[in-house]
């Protein structure tokens, strides 16, 4: 049964057309980790360099975000560096396009702002997208978002259609939420 | 008597996730090759931007010359290098004639897009987008 319920686990993924899925928690270790991976296979693939660095990029703004946005994470005491939080993040590919996924638990008062943020780069077109990244850089000033607005329309830029978000609410106070990109 | 710069020039080798560091300010030469998604951009790139702050105002009126040869990089560092940018665009409009070079791999179209991202806030610079 053992190697039967991983077996079909993977088989799972391999059906998805998983690259890899990681659910668990994640340092800036482990996203080193797991790009330099998937670069590697991409590369063997002998995918265009271009879609590589345009997947790795929205592998990385999705894996940081988990990183200091998750609900669920441990800092030793001002060592932003070490922080670990849990979240899960998939990268696979979907009649021929590449994918990056993530999900992480969240507060849900914290929810609000960053759904209204999500429908608002949705819904720009790829000029809007631009413009709405060169306004971002330039405020040099993102108060107590550590910069995830950039992060998010960054991943809107590499991908090649509209982002796909959505929201779980699991209790009162906290939310599942995840993001699709299609690059 | 034009002042020259007391900085001694700043060598960092290129690292997993940072790029290689060559600023010779001896030289009022900068140059930075690789990968940008350091694990903290604000430590890593933050001396760096006051040095170079620190450089153009201790040369007002020289010659400086940036090249930048980047691979990838994240947001954080993104940010760090509009900074870069715009101080040496404040060096340009203090009369230091800056030249940015920026080199990209053929075919390379998102930093190609960086490129011109950097250079439409550029009017004191001279700025090269260079295929390698």
């Amino acid at each position: 049964m053992l190697a039967f319920d991983h077996y079909r686990l993977k088989l799972d993924s391999t059906h998805k057309g998983l690259i890899f899925s990681f659910n668990g928690f994640i340092s800036e270790g482990i996203l080193f980790a797991l790009g330099d991976a998937l670069k590697k296979k991409m590369s063997a693939d002998e995918t265009n360099a271009v879609t590589i660095k345009r997947v790795f990029s929205v592998f990385v703004e999705q894996a940081q975000n988990i990183i200091r946005y998750s609900a669920e994470t441990l800092a030793e005491k001002d060592l932003e560096i070490n922080r670990i939080s849990s979240g899960l993040i998939t990268v696979g590919s979907d009649d021929g396009r590449f994918f990056v996924a993530c999900g992480n638990v969240m507060r849900r008062e914290d929810a609000k702002p960053l759904q209204a943020r999500l429908e608002k780069i949705r819904d720009l077109d790829p000029a809007g997208i631009k413009a709405f990244y060169r306004e971002r850089i330039m405020d040099t000033d993102e108060a107590g978002s550590k910069g995830a607005s950039l992060g998010l329309i960054e991943i809107a830029r590499r991908a090649s259609e509209p982002i796909q978000f959505d929201f779980f609410d699991i209790d009162e106070r906290t939310t599942f939420y995840c993001m699709k990109a299609f690059v | 008597m034009i002042p020259e710069t007391t900085l001694p020039n700043t060598y960092l080798p290129a690292r997993e996730r940072s790029p290689e560091i060559d600023f010779r300010y001896s030289d009022n030469r900068l140059t930075m090759r690789g990968e940008a998604y350091p694990e903290d951009a604000a430590s890593f790139f933050g001396p760096l931007l006051k040095e170079v702050a620190a450089h153009c105002a201790a040369t007002q009126g020289q010659a400086l010359t940036a090249e930048f040869q980047l691979i990838y990089f994240n947001t954080s560092s993104a940010k760090a290098l509009m900074n870069l940018i715009q101080i040496l665009e404040k060096a340009g409009l203090g009369g230091t004639q800056v030249h940015i070079r920026w080199l990209i791999q053929k075919d390379d179209d998102v930093m190609r897009e960086f490129g011109e991202d950097f250079a439409s806030e550029l009017k004191h610079v001279q700025f090269q987008l260079l295929e390698l």
